[in-house]
């Protein structure tokens, strides 16, 4: 869409310019030096879930001599299953939770006529400036009082809390810009704000939704402050946290760290490629508007 | 500003969620006391681990199968998720009757808050129950002269060697630290790394001092040193033993370096066959040699480090603590939980806890089932057994501040940033500032 | 302005009505905070009041095992100044924030215009692509990897400057404390600057091409494109990112944690981590806190910043 659309007219030209072709190459060879940085050390991990730890450390670069799934099924079984399963919880409760309330809040925000509006938008989303670590220390002691420290419970509930104010600001900026004749058309008709919700509005925000549930996936599978801290047993914690105490029960056993490593990061890796194009307007909703 | 009062106004209303826990009641043993066979009793043990978890179960079985109007409910937690585990049941109030705890300042914690129960009366060195344990091991849970905790498994380090580098190489095993470091010379010359270790958890490094500490620094004076009130760090000993850790680190470890290699894949090392040596735990020792690795359990040998001659402390010191359970003040039935912790002491469960899978060396004399233990840790215990006294830990057994300021400071020493001089003065420092 | 419209009218509405309209026009209106009751509570409860509470803490000094709170007042502050590796965990903080300000605000701007100038949409597409990857993946993951990554004698850095006849440079990244930080932040940069180049290939995208026809015509090279429309018409997008990058480079926390949890001899601790250390190490609750309220107080300067920063763009445009 920008300047790319030089090559075409540079090609016509009569003379084109050898050093602008010799630049363009240098930058390409450059993007594809910069893509082997990026990608080889992840395929290197996957690889080396294959090998035995003489081969990982002797033998860094050498495809894995026989291709076993061995370290691959022990780290499964050794725990990674549990977290995979902790994670999937704690990530699908605190989706739903998040998005519910964010959407209903987005709704009452953006088209009701709540009093004292602005205080409200700025409280909710005002929650967005604060930092995870400095509310720590007093989440500790309230999470114990609750008695669901080292539950799914705490997690599901802070991932919520703390997802809620970005989602809403999401969720309220695509609201904001939807028509408001067709509230009116419903309001006509006699609907109430619940069925203007549900039936019209919410419908319409599918898109800003799926983008939200992605970047909450993103957030929720990957977190590890709260997860550390307010889980400890190997059936409540996640996958970022579990991956550091299998290091410390399995540390010596390179290959069955680098499966669960690569089993950790697989799932996230494809729901992106799949679903890259809410994952960006999410991303840049979130940076712009 | 209306946003304010309405979140201090919240803030009113669910501030009364997170008081801190109350206080509270010191409680002494009563060595006559009668016990009552009925009722609940609540564990918290650390054998949360898959392999470790069926003892406590046992244990529970055998003992309410005795007493049938009793019974009894775990809580296993592992070496990861106990201390916070313990914090939160302090913070709640609900600490069970019978809990884990380590010796040093963790134990010290549930002596200063009056949760643990003064056991003088009934394991102090002169009462029967008492007199069934190494001695070293119920002391290491005495705190102002009173008896805390009931020790259940010992642990002490120990230089794990490869049998055939050593004999490959005509090497003994060394009896003096001069020895050691022309071992060291010898196996480097030929190839091999001499001893595996990884600083990067700065404990396993302060593992070596403080077998040191214990050889060249008079006992008393590390005693007097462990409590801020009364620590002075101004013995020569202290330098002396950083400086032969210094010898050792430059003839025996890749030097450095180590600060960036982790214990684990030290350990990995010394399984694998690339180092002759790797200083561990007894109860590491079934881990270091397994029949399925290349330095199998007939490979593995192991030595107490040897002190350099001319130490001024004590040369019979052994580095090591027992791990034990201790009883909560607010436990309801308190000789009841005693007479539980009677029961898993008694030689012949004892037995069942040192014999494989379970493989914990028992504090319990006589405790130990030498036909099915790894002779190396039937070995062990006799070294512990022979020691004159356990040096604890040095980062359990300091205040907080002064075992951290231990561990970045002898990280820095390891990493060649600071010289032995500045490591004791920094943390004489640490230790007044605590004073004041 | 939307929000006063509606209040006007509404206050309009019930100027004239009788007192028993009026109650019931109250509670209607008290009906519809409905819409915001659940997200008012959850955030405050567990957002705002645990970040009050953070400051009431810091005041006191705690034992969870004797139950004993004690008033100290500004002690732990007066402590926070004198702590030598509070200070040298802001600058670490710092450094966070101005290498990442280079590498992934800058150099992804670059990345972000070089992708762009791909003439395949394929190409483009891809490459921004997989240079996300990373993004997408947990700190916990690919700081355990750089872990490996990074050690001395069998580390894949170590290999790879041998092969490029540097082994004589490469040492034990993460065991000296002249490095350990630095190395830290380069796997950082590794993982987050796909994240911006990806945002800045939209932020292009959406300059009005005929921008760049115009600069052609007056005979400007690519590079000159580069400085006079690309660079200021993605001004925004920079700033933003900027702000963004400084807030989160006050909150790492994961990759010190599990690369060297803060050593050797402290000298990778960030002020999060030292956080940690002091409150569920060492368990001194109230100093924790005290360093929790320096983090608020950065952190909240950032989000007041960004905050100014979209409201005067939104004014200008």
């Amino acid at each position: 869409m920008s300047t790319q659309n030089i090559i075409p007219e540079v090609a016509h030209k009569p003379k084109p310019n050898p050093w602008v072709i010799v630049g363009r190459g240098v930058l390409q060879s450059f993007l594809v030096l910069l893509g082997i940085v990026v990608l080889y050390p992840l395929l290197w991990m996957a690889l080396s879930g294959f090998k035995s730890n003489t081969e990982i450390f002797n033998s860094p670069f050498a495809l894995p001599q026989n291709w076993s799934f061995s370290s691959y099924v022990d780290a499964w079984n050794n725990g990674v299953s549990q977290f995979v399963v902790s994670s999937l919880i704690v990530t699908a409760m605190s989706i739903v939770a998040t998005v519910l309330i964010s959407a209903w809040t987005a709704f009452g925000l953006t088209r009701t006529k709540i009093p004292g509006k602005p205080l409200l938008v700025g409280f909710v989303l005002g929650g967005m400036m604060l930092s995870p670590t400095v509310a720590l220390v007093p989440l500790v002691r309230m999470m114990q009082s609750f008695g669901i420290y080292d539950t799914h419970w705490a997690l599901i509930l802070l991932y919520t809390a703390f997802r809620i104010p970005f989602t809403t600001f999401l969720i309220r900026a695509y609201m904001l810009d939807l028509p408001y004749d067709l509230d009116e058309a419903a309001r006509m008709d006699g609907a109430t704000e619940g069925q203007i919700f549900r039936k019209i509005i919410l419908p319409l925000c599918q898109p800003i939704i799926v983008s939200c549930v992605i970047l909450h996936v993103l957030f929720a599978w990957n977190e590890y402050l709260f997860a550390m801290i307010f889980t400890s047993s190997a059936d409540t914690q996640t996958l970022p946290v579990g991956l550091t105490s299998l290091m410390s029960k399995h540390g010596t056993d390179f290959g069955q760290v680098f499966a669960a490593m690569t089993i950790s990061a697989l799932p996230i890796v494809i729901i992106f490629f799949l679903t890259q194009r809410y994952f960006i307007r999410g991303l840049t909703d979130g940076m712009g508007k | 500003m209306e946003v304010f009062s309405k979140t201090t106004a919240l803030a009113l209303i669910f501030g009364c969620a997170s008081l801190p826990p109350m206080a509270a009641q010191a409680e002494m043993a009563d060595p006559n006391a009668t016990v009552e066979y009925s009722g609940e009793l609540s564990i918290l043990t650390k054998f949360g681990m898959q392999r470790l978890q069926p003892y406590f179960i046992e244990m529970a079985k055998k003992y309410e199968a005795l007493h049938p109007d009793v019974s009894i409910s775990l809580i296993q937690e592992d070496d990861d998720s106990v201390k916070g585990k313990t914090k939160t049941l302090v913070a709640s109030n609900s600490l069970p009757d019978i809990f884990f705890s380590w010796t040093g300042t963790w134990g010290g914690n549930f002596v200063r808050g009056d949760r643990a129960v003064d056991l003088s009366p009934v394991i102090g060195p002169d009462t029967d129950w008492g007199k069934t344990f190494a001695p070293a091991a119920v002391s290491a849970f005495m705190y102002n002269d009173k008896y805390y905790g009931i020790p259940l498994y010992l642990d002490a380090k120990f230089m794990g060697y490869s049998k055939p580098i050593f004999d490959e190489l005509g090497i003994d095993v060394p009896k003096s630290h001069a020895e050691l470091i022309e071992a060291c010379k010898t196996i480097d010359a030929a190839g091999y790394l001499p001893v595996s270790f990884g600083n990067k958890e700065p404990w396993a490094g302060l593992h070596y001092l403080g077998q040191l500490l214990a050889y060249n620094v008079p006992q008393t004076v590390l005693e007097a040193d462990y409590d801020p009130a009364t620590a002075t760090f101004d013995d020569p000993g202290y330098v002396a033993a950083l400086n032969q850790f210094r010898e050792f680190q430059d003839a025996c470890t890749i030097g450095a370096d180590v600060n960036a290699i982790s214990y684990k894949t030290a350990i990995q090392q010394f399984s694998d066959g690339v180092s002759a040596m790797y200083y561990q735990e007894i109860i590491e020792f079934d881990s270091s040699a397994k029949p399925t690795t290349k330095l199998t359990p007939d490979d593995f040998g192991f030595f107490v480090l040897p002190p350099a001659e001319d130490a001024a402390g004590d040369h019979m010191a052994l580095e090591g603590a027992p791990e034990g359970y201790m009883i909560s003040s607010a436990s309801e039935n308190i000789p009841l939980a005693i007479d539980f912790m009677k029961f898993v002491t008694k030689p012949e469960n004892a037995r069942i806890l040192s014999a494989p899978p379970f493989g914990q060396p028992p504090a319990v004399q006589g405790g130990a089932d030498s036909e099915n233990m790894n002779p190396s840790v039937v070995e062990g215990l006799d070294d512990i057994a022979e020691a004159s006294y356990l040096i604890q830990w040095l980062d359990t057994v300091n205040h907080p501040r002064v075992a951290s300021e231990w561990l970045s400071s002898f990280q820095a020493f390891v990493g060649g940033t600071k010289s032995a001089e500045d490591v004791v003065a920094d943390v004489r420092t640490t230790a007044h500032s605590i004073r004041n | 302005m939307a929000w006063l419209n509606v209040h006007e009218t509404s206050g309009a509405s019930y100027a004239g009505s009788t007192p028993y309209s009026r109650y019931k026009h109250l509670a209607a209106m008290m009906l519809e905070w409905r819409w915001v009751l659940p997200a008012f509570i959850i955030v405050g409860w567990f957002v705002y009041y645990p970040i009050i509470e953070n400051f009431r803490v810091s005041t006191t000094m705690q034992d969870i095992f004797t139950g004993e709170v004690e008033n100290v007042g500004l002690e732990n502050y007066t402590r926070l100044f004198s702590d030598k590796v509070v200070w040298s965990a802001l600058r670490n903080n710092l450094l966070y924030a101005i290498i990442s300000i280079v590498f992934q605000v800058f150099g992804a701007f670059i990345v972000a215009a070089i992708i762009e100038d791909l003439s395949s949409r394929k190409m483009r597409n891809f490459w921004r692509a997989v240079y996300f990857v990373p993004s997408a993946i947990s700190t916990t993951v690919t700081g355990l990897l750089f872990y490996f990554i990074y050690q001395p004698d069998i580390g894949l850095l170590e290999e790879v400057m041998k092969i490029l006849g540097l082994g004589a440079y490469a040492k034990a990244w993460l065991g000296d404390e002249d490095t350990a930080i630095y190395a830290i932040i380069g796997m950082s940069q590794w993982q987050g600057f796909g994240y911006s180049a990806l945002l800045f290939t939209i932020a292009i995208q959406k300059i009005p091409k005929e921008l760049y026809d115009a600069a052609r015509m007056d005979g400007a090279g690519a590079l000159r494109q580069l400085w006079s429309i690309t660079l200021p018409m993605t001004r925004e997008m920079t700033g933003m990112m900027i702000i963004v990058t400084i807030t989160g480079a006050f909150q790492v926390f994961n990759e010190i944690m599990v690369m060297t949890g803060g050593g050797p001899n402290n000298s990778s601790q960030v002020l999060g981590t030292w956080l940690y250390e002091m409150g569920f190490t060492q368990n001194d609750m109230g100093y924790a806190a005290a360093i929790g309220s320096l983090i608020f107080v950065v952190t909240t300067m950032c989000g007041l910043a960004q905050l100014w920063y979209t409201k005067r763009k939104r004014v200008n445009t």
